[in-house]
């Protein structure tokens, strides 16, 4: 009941509020067009200008010859990348593990800010909190040693599966590809749950608490002003930070899969940027064309992404980008 | 007919109390069993570090260490050349970074998040962009040399000022303030800067923290840049950057060194005790920590903030 | 009303201001070279200050460095060394060259090709001709090696490079390793194949599962991460009798000046190598986590003295388990004990795959590796003094300082002018932290190995013989006279042979890129290998997945790869011949 209302409320602003350029208009906020263009200004000079380097994906690049003097190979490097079919498999890998660690973060660390909520008692709440986000600053190397350590035959997950009875000989965990994307998504959530619901929490505190009283009033109980109250007060910021991260699927990493990942798994572990690692950027004869052509094609992905998911928002009459 | 109403009414009370008691201890109890799996590395990490060196490469250090020595933070804290100069260069860019970061990034925000604003669309399609398009670390170097910004401070603090993220977010925060807000405060002749100095910025304290932290945390931890900007120019040397020169052993990115060129010397001194590892992971997280609960009494206390109401 | 206007523009000219900021601020090019506090040497002259930076791990040395000011003093020339940290060598090199600042010497690791490429080193070949001390690094032909294809000479790598003569005691080369413990609970037998090797491991932990401290015994464990699953992948070669080409073997059963490349992984011996392996993985004798185990880990395993047997190359394991090895532990009846003293210290066997056969996992000569080494960029703003300073290393008053230390501080010297260490200052010379703040090896710039030119010492402690020998533990001395040898390399006994003209094929290998058909086809080898090793080790059906991985390894066109590889060797073998090598009889 509360989301219809929100969401025809929002129609509705966006229906009058669609500005007009008008002299005007224009003279009502001359101090904002200005600021903005200071901001353009920057953007410009420091996101815009080192675009400018993307030029070299179509060259064969080297540093003494600059760009002027490198020799023009026009689209073989993306030919390059495509016409491997293990560069395909490393796309799959990416894509999967950034979907899945996408959807899992963003569900538990809702969850885990909601929970937190709900509790009442001051210091028991803010020592859990302290706590969750504290793995956010342990490096990966650290973490995938105790992610080892856990799940190695003498590890504590097969310590108690065999006392448990469940199995009767120790479980290779690390080396059965059927379970390295579980594990990856897991160590995530381990690591960054804590930390990816500050914004959740932070967001929490603009729900207006009429909305709850109300709510009371009503006779709502717990579960029904969590799901009719918080969750759609979350919405804007969990549909931002969604299309957001849209964007980042195919950054889906490189440094835990490269230290989690071995010989078996390789077929699933490895990601793009371990691909381009291993076979493009060769140390001995930098292609720097080649990881720049393989950072366009990331790019262009991304912002298919996020045009493509930003449309639907739009269509449906959610918070979105732009 | 009225005493039953009242009974009815008093079964659902009492229902409710039940549940919420249930819900109160299994959400009491999944948060302490959280916390418990979210502590332990950091326990393991913390009694690492203060093991004793060699003991500790045998592994199987839980939650206390095995042999008691504090040599590792007397390796990291006072035998390296960079230290104190990298840690004044850290606080400086910490603070400054996070005050010019989150006034530019304010200021963006709040733009962005007017309704009227007639560019608006334009403008966060022009930000969104920097998220995901980037020249790569070459042509950013280039770039950074021909406007002197290598081998300088300013490095630090210039180019990462606005980041389309934290505006993106700070944003969202901003367009959740009601409007009625803002259309009295103009009605009584305040212009733009003033609602969002007076009305609006004293609302998102909460959303201000949490950039803050997440920008000083970045500022705190930043290495890659100094290596990459300054990396001849030991007086703009950072604190991380001297702890990764010490952590960096044997780890992923030498892998393509032969090993057979390794002369004996090199192979010996390249490895660094996990003890010396763990407590500058440990040195690292302890400052944030400590700045944490300054910042979170924003947004944990939670349904307390008054005026957003309409 | 004014107020807000003000705070409004200064609020909106905040970006504009700091970037005026970044503009005032002068570069600081001026000194690139030659800055930093303006000190004396002994003659007056000016301490340069030099920036050197080397694409390999490595530690900074401290300010104010003992050593390295002795050194300064004497040379004129102080050094600022600067390691990879968080980058690949070809990253490394590449964002030095597009921040467009330069250190004056570097080291390019696998990068190296990449600044020759782009014009940004001094070529050495008239300051060889000046500076008689690095000409006589090298011969002729091993300097014309380091020729690149403009004809000139921009590195000199400075590892493994012996004066008078080869002096190593110890095998810093791979072998089956074992603990002495082992074999002198046997009575010290001989032990020459996989299958003596294995058994003796295996009954070995039957008799003593436990260490004195309780930790269970792993008969043996092979490191499989990344690039060091050599541990696992390159025995075969060894067991047929051939040395460390590395990628290939090289057959010269025809002959000296007709050799062969055979491909060591399709051989009968790697089949028979794999299915012990198989075996013994099946009988619970291998480590269940070798697979997957990580480097740090397997570090960690070997450290507690647990693994009675490993497959490896001695400086991927031996220097980090030298101190855990040395501290004391409580045994489960409350003693305490030393791991190295109850014989944990490891010996190499030089197992082969029939008994009896020679072998060469022990290579008595230099190896040379011309794909990277010391240069000096264009950058540096006194080549010629650079050259001097690196030359001035090679003298031996300050070879001596930087290998061995400062006389009566860090060694002794006896009446024969032998140089000796105490136990004290063996162990200065283990810490990390002595060494940041006393010591200055300038570790790559160039050295030597070998003999002194004393004639009496060696350039380096671990190579002279009484230190070595003191360094022992009991055990391992026991073993040592058991045997009959003085020495690691000894111990081992390999045939000894002269190097091939082509060896070590690995240096050619190493910077094989993706460029080529074989290059590519290397590449996909090492994948596949990567994943069917361990797979065909783990299999509860050997023969079908070997046949399977068989043919998974034919799919990468392993042919391509053994093609390049001969041009290589006969390439190699061409240029010998040019300089007037001739088959020995």
């Amino acid at each position: 009941m509360e989301n219809s209302i929100v969401k025809s409320k929002r129609t509705k602003e966006v229906d009058i509020n669609k500005p007009k350029l008008t002299a005007k208009e224009f003279k009502r906020q001359w101090i904002l067009v200005a600021i903005s263009a200071v901001y353009v200004i920057y953007g410009i000079i420091f996101y815009y200008l080192p675009l400018a380097g993307w030029i070299i994906a179509f060259q064969n690049f080297v540093f003494a010859k600059g760009i002027g003097g490198s020799k023009w190979v026009g689209i073989d490097k993306f030919k390059f990348l495509f016409s491997d079919k293990t560069f395909l498999m490393v796309i799959r890998n990416t894509f999967v593990m950034g979907v899945l660690n996408l959807f899992f973060s963003t569900v538990v660390a809702i969850a885990f800010a909601i929970l937190l909520n709900e509790v009442k008692n001051k210091y028991f709440k803010k020592s859990i909190q302290t706590i969750s986000y504290m793995p956010h600053f342990l490096s990966w190397i650290i973490v995938v040693a105790i992610v080892h350590d856990a799940l190695t035959s003498t590890g504590i997950i097969n310590d108690i599966l065999m006392r448990l009875g469940i199995f009767k000989q120790p479980y290779a965990f690390l080396g059965d590809p059927k379970l390295f994307w579980g594990i990856v998504t897991l160590s995530h959530l381990w690591k960054e749950t804590g930390w990816n619901a500050i914004i959740y929490l932070a967001a929490i505190t603009s729900i207006d608490p009429c909305l709850y009283e109300s709510a009371s009033i009503d006779g709502a109980g717990r579960f029904q002003k969590m799901r009719y109250v918080t969750l759609p007060g979350l919405r804007p910021t969990i549909m931002i930070l969604l299309l957001m991260n849209m964007g980042n699927v195919l950054n889906a990493g490189f440094e835990l899969q490269y230290l989690l990942g071995n010989g078996l798994v390789q077929n699933v572990s490895r990601t793009i940027d371990i691909y381009i690692l291993d076979w493009a950027l060769d140390a001995r004869n930098m292609d720097y064309s080649l990881g720049t052509a393989a950072g366009i094609f990331k790019t262009v992905v991304s912002m298919t992404f996020i045009v493509v998911s930003n449309y639907i928002a739009k269509k449906k009459g959610d918070e979105r980008l732009f | 007919m009225a005493d039953i109403v009242s009974f009815e009414k008093i079964k659902h009370k009492k229902k409710m109390a039940t549940e919420d008691l249930i819900f109160t201890i299994l959400n009491t109890t999944f948060l302490v069993l959280f916390a418990v799996v979210t502590l332990y590395p950091v326990l393991n990490t913390l009694a690492y570090s203060f093991n004793e060196g060699n003991d500790a490469v045998r592994g199987g250090i839980y939650l206390l260490p095995r042999k008691w020595s504090l040599r590792s933070y007397h390796e990291i804290l006072f035998e390296r050349p960079g230290i104190r100069v990298g840690a004044k260069v850290t606080v400086a860019r910490t603070i400054l970074g996070t005050l010019t970061s989150l006034a530019a990034n304010a200021l963006l925000s709040f733009i962005l998040s007017r309704k009227k604003f007639l560019f608006k669309s334009g403008m966060s399609l022009f930000w969104i962009i920097t998220m995901y398009a980037s020249g790569g670390m070459i042509p950013v170097l280039v770039l950074f040399r021909y406007l002197h910004l290598t081998s300088s401070f300013w490095v630090y603090i210039i180019p990462g000022m606005v980041s389309a993220f934290n505006v993106m977010v700070m944003r969202t925060y901003m367009a959740g303030i009601p409007d009625s807000l803002e259309e009295a405060a103009q009605l009584e002749g305040a212009g733009y800067m003033r609602v969002f100095l007076s009305i609006i910025s004293p609302l998102c304290k909460p959303v201000y923290a949490t950039i803050a932290l997440f920008v000083a945390v970045y500022h705190w931890n930043s290495w890659f840049d100094a290596m990459l900007y300054n990396r001849f120019d030991p007086q703009y040397t950072t604190l991380q950057y001297e702890l990764m020169k010490l952590l960096d052993s044997v780890s992923a990115t030498t892998g393509t060194t032969s090993g057979a060129q390794m002369s004996q010397a090199a192979a010996a001194n390249t490895i660094t005790p996990i003890t010396v590892r763990a407590a500058a992971t440990i040195a690292t997280m302890a400052p944030i920590i400590a700045l944490y609960p300054f910042l979170q009494r924003y947004f944990v206390t939670g349904l307390t903030i008054g005026g957003v109401k309409e | 009303m004014k107020t807000k206007k003000i705070v409004s523009l200064i609020l909106a000219s905040m970006l504009a201001v700091s970037s005026f900021a970044a503009c005032s601020t002068k570069p600081t090019d001026t000194q690139s070279s030659g800055g930093g506090e303006p000190a004396q040497t002994g003659d007056g002259k000016q301490i340069v200050d030099f920036t050197m930076f080397a694409a390999m791990a490595g530690k900074e040395k401290n300010e104010g460095n003992d050593i390295m000011e002795l050194i300064a003093e004497k040379t004129g020339v102080r050094v600022k060394e600067t390691w990879l940290t968080g980058q690949d060598a070809g990253e490394a090199i590449g964002s030095i060259i597009a921040s467009g600042k330069l250190p004056d010497l570097i080291d390019g690791g696998d990068g190296s090709v990449t600044l020759y490429q782009n014009g940004l080193l001094v070529a050495w070949d008239d300051y060889l001709e000046k500076y008689p001390n690095l000409k006589e690094m090298y011969t002729d032909e091993e300097w014309d090696k380091f020729r690149m294809d403009d004809g000139h000479i921009y590195w000199a790598n400075v590892f493994g490079n012996s004066y008078d003569h080869n002096t190593a005691t110890g095998h810093n080369g791979e072998a089956f390793w074992i603990q002495v413990r082992v074999l002198e609970w046997a009575n010290y037998p001989k032990i020459q194949t996989l299958d003596e090797y294995f058994k003796l491991l295996e009954d070995y932990a039957a008799a003593n599962p436990e260490l004195p401290d309780g930790t269970p015994v792993i008969p043996y464990t092979c490191l499989c991460e990344d690039w060091k699953y050599y541990c696992l992948e390159n025995a075969p070669m060894f067991l047929d009798g051939y040395p460390n080409d590395g990628c290939v073997i090289v057959n010269i059963d025809n002959g000296m000046d007709n050799p062969k490349v055979v491909d060591y992984n399709t051989t009968d011996t790697a089949k028979m190598y794999f299915k012990k392996l198989n075996e013994e993985y099946a009988k619970g004798a291998i480590d269940p986590d070798f697979a997957t185990q990580t480097y740090d880990e397997y570090i960690a395993k070997l450290s507690t003295g647990r693994v009675l047997g490993l497959c490896d190359q001695y400086w991927d394991f031996a220097y980090n388990i030298m101190g855990p090895f040395a501290s004391p532990l409580e045994a489960t009846d409350g003693t305490t004990f030393r791991l190295d003293e109850i014989g944990c210290d490891y010996v190499p066997l030089g197992l082969t795959a029939k008994a009896g056969m020679s072998q060469q996992w022990h290579s008595y000569d230099d190896e040379l590796n011309q794909s990277s080494g010391c240069a000096v960029t264009t950058s540096c703003s006194d080549p010629d003094l650079a050259f001097a300073f690196l030359s001035a290393l090679l003298d031996q008053d300050i070879h001596d300082l930087r290998f061995w230390g400062i006389e009566g501080v860090d060694y002794l010297v006896d009446d024969q002018g032998l140089y000796y260490r105490t136990e004290e200052m063996r162990e200065n010379w283990k810490s990390d932290s002595y060494k940041a703040k006393h010591s200055c090896e300038y570790s790559y710039c160039p050295q030597w190995m070998g003999m002194s030119k004393d004639g009496i010492n060696r350039m380096q402690p671990s190579e002279q013989p009484s230190e070595f020998y003191e360094g022992l533990s009991e055990p391992l001395k026991k073993c040592f006279s058991a045997y009959g040898a003085q020495t690691y390399s000894e111990f081992l006994g390999s045939e000894i042979v002269v190097n091939a003209p082509w060896y070590p094929l690995w240096s050619w290998s190493n910077n094989i890129s993706s460029d080529t058909p074989g290059g590519i086809a290397w590449k996909r080898m090492g994948e596949c290998k990567h994943l069917w090793l361990p797979t065909v080790v783990m299999s509860s059906d050997f023969e079908s997945d070997w046949a399977a991985y068989q043919a998974a390894y034919a799919e990468c066109d392993p042919q391509a790869f053994l093609d390049e590889a001969q041009q290589a060797v006969d390439e190699r073998l061409a240029t010998a011949k040019s300089y007037g090598w001739t088959a020995p009889v």
